[in-house]
């Protein structure tokens, strides 16, 4: 045990705490300026999002293997979606035309026209 | 600009690109047969792999029958007018109302007469494979197998099916 974590060096310590008063003022507007920081760190998330972004486009992205496999991923993503988006506006066609077609000789189908 | 940015709207644009020029590739067919003069017909070339001379006597026979359709339709409406005249001068049934009745069963017969005549041509016209598809697609479009009038019958007002058998 040291010597100043004696029961009477923690009563003497005590003593001198009771005594003790805090005369320095607090800074101006000390309040309102933790509140900020307050509401600083609450908004951190949303910052990190846009940092880690920002760090993978400046820093990751530059590096080769990187670049290379953000360049596949766009490219089949692209590939991909400009062939379903044909699929469908053909399928869409088709029904359109097979319609016309019957209409065109079936005159009880016509008012399929104004659905 | 930033290396990183750079290639992080490059590859957007790639993706872009790549989209846009698949979309092109994929519809191209679609686009030609819609600046046909007649895509429904350029339509049933492709989806019943017509020969060009198959194509030419399924035009041929379809423009053939087009006159004698609307010739129908105009003789049916002429009809519908004619009775429309008579239900507004009379809240009985009388004899030249049930004459017109008659008449305009008569030409719809026709017309359909005339359709199912066209079909089965236009099926004889294609390889005997397609022109069985064809008919059995045909006939599933059309109003032939008279589903539309009959299926609205055997609904209720709510779009429940109706217990004949009370009836």
């Amino acid at each position: 045990m040291k010597p100043n974590q004696t029961p009477e060096g923690g009563d003497s310590l005590r003593q001198v705490l009771r005594q003790w008063t805090v005369d320095t003022p607090l800074p101006p507007r000390f309040q309102e300026q933790v509140w900020q920081r307050i509401a600083r760190s609450e908004t951190q998330p949303a910052l990190s999002l846009w940092a880690s972004l920002s760090r993978w486009v400046e820093v990751l992205l530059p590096r080769p293997k990187f670049a290379f496999t953000y360049m596949a991923l766009l490219l089949v993503l692209g590939v991909a979606a400009g062939s379903l988006a044909a699929q469908a506006r053909a399928r869409h066609l088709d029904a359109d035309l097979s319609l016309r077609y019957v209409q065109s000789l079936d005159p009880y189908r016509a008012d399929a026209l104004n659905p | 600009m930033k290396k990183g940015t750079a290639i992080f709207l490059l590859g957007l644009l790639l993706a872009i690109a790549a989209f846009s020029g698949f979309y092109y590739i994929e519809t191209a067919p679609w686009r030609a047969m819609m600046r046909e003069p007649q895509p429904e017909l350029a339509w049933l070339k492709k989806q019943f792999n017509l020969s060009d001379t198959e194509f030419t006597r399924v035009s041929q026979l379809h423009d053939a029958y087009l006159p004698g359709c609307q010739e129908r339709c105009r003789r049916i409406s002429e009809l519908n007018a004619r009775l429309q005249q008579l239900l507004a001068q009379t809240t009985t049934m009388t004899p030249e109302i049930q004459g017109l009745l008659a008449e305009r069963a008569r030409v719809r017969a026709d017309c359909e007469a005339e359709m199912l005549q066209h079909f089965l041509e236009v099926s004889r016209t294609m390889p005997p494979e397609q022109g069985r598809r064809y008919l059995a697609w045909v006939q599933q479009q059309s109003s032939l197998l008279g589903q539309g009038m009959e299926q609205r019958h055997q609904m209720g007002s709510h779009g429940h099916m109706m217990d004949h058998s009370h009836m």
